[in-house]
């Protein structure tokens, strides 16, 4: 995958048939960190259990709105345009920041399933743990070619790669 | 990555009226952790904050290397709202009390 063109507006991304495959099976573990991963704050106080369930609910509302998109993403296939030998997938750029939480969810929310290891430690690779090493990566790598776009950062080597 | 030199002073946003002088202050925090790319934290600080990249870059490098970086000092209010929006892209952050 890498970027094929951008407009003012839009980036169009080059995919081939495995890349396609992958980014849509990416999207469609979308939600994976649990609901009541985050804490509002470390240091209890008269408040916080209020507060708390106030950024629950806030946070529900905002993966409904993106599963929402996501599995109207997955419903329309001519966004993937046939090419001889590719597909060309075009992301307006207000899309981009809504593909950039999701993918990082299903990356944070692997993580979270494997243990939440340090990149030194990585852990036993059982069937189900290697699944889930899979997904990080492979959405860490998908992130990392939307931030290129946007110029965040160089594009990946792979990227480029036939 | 390229390190910069830039040392931006930590936003302190301004109040206006007298009564949010005597209200405690809270610190929206941003944690480290091993898994949020830093290409990433730096696109989330500029989009929820409206910093620039030298800002996003200096924050998202304190996070790194210190494990935690002070992103606002401001009201109870904004900082659940940056929160909100911090953990709407996943980052590990939270508000505390500035003591």
């Amino acid at each position: 995958m890498k970027l094929h063109h951008a407009t003012t507006d839009s980036f169009v991304f080059q995919l081939n048939a495995q890349e396609k495959e992958l980014f849509l099976e990416m999207l469609q573990l979308y939600p994976l960190v649990p609901a009541q991963h985050h804490r509002l704050t470390k240091s209890p106080d008269a408040h916080s259990d209020e507060n708390q369930r106030l950024l629950e609910e806030s946070l529900a509302e905002h993966r409904a709105e993106k599963k929402q998109m996501v599995n109207a993403l997955l419903a329309a296939p001519e966004r993937f345009q046939k090419h001889a030998r590719h597909f060309l997938f075009e992301v307006k750029a207000t899309e981009i920041d809504f593909l950039l939480q999701v993918l990082n969810d299903v990356r944070v929310g692997s993580w979270l399933a494997l243990g939440e290891p340090d990149p030194g430690q990585p852990p036993e690779m059982t069937p189900e743990n290697f699944r889930h090493a899979i997904a990080m990566e492979v959405c860490g790598a998908f992130e990392s070619l939307l931030l290129a776009a946007l110029g965040q950062s160089e594009s990946p080597d792979w990227a480029d790669e036939p | 990555m390229a390190q910069t030199e830039v040392l931006p002073e930590i936003e302190r946003e301004e109040q206006t009226d007298s009564r949010s002088e005597l209200q405690p202050t809270w610190l929206v925090i941003c944690w480290n952790d091993p898994v949020n790319l830093m290409t990433y934290v730096m696109h989330v600080f500029q989009k929820v904050f409206g910093w620039n990249r030298e800002t996003a870059e200096h924050h998202m490098l304190e996070v790194h290397r210190e494990g935690k970086s002070v992103l606002v000092r401001t009201t109870m209010e904004k900082a659940e709202h940056y929160v909100h929006q911090l953990q709407n892209y996943t980052l590990n952050a939270t508000m505390e009390r500035e003591s």
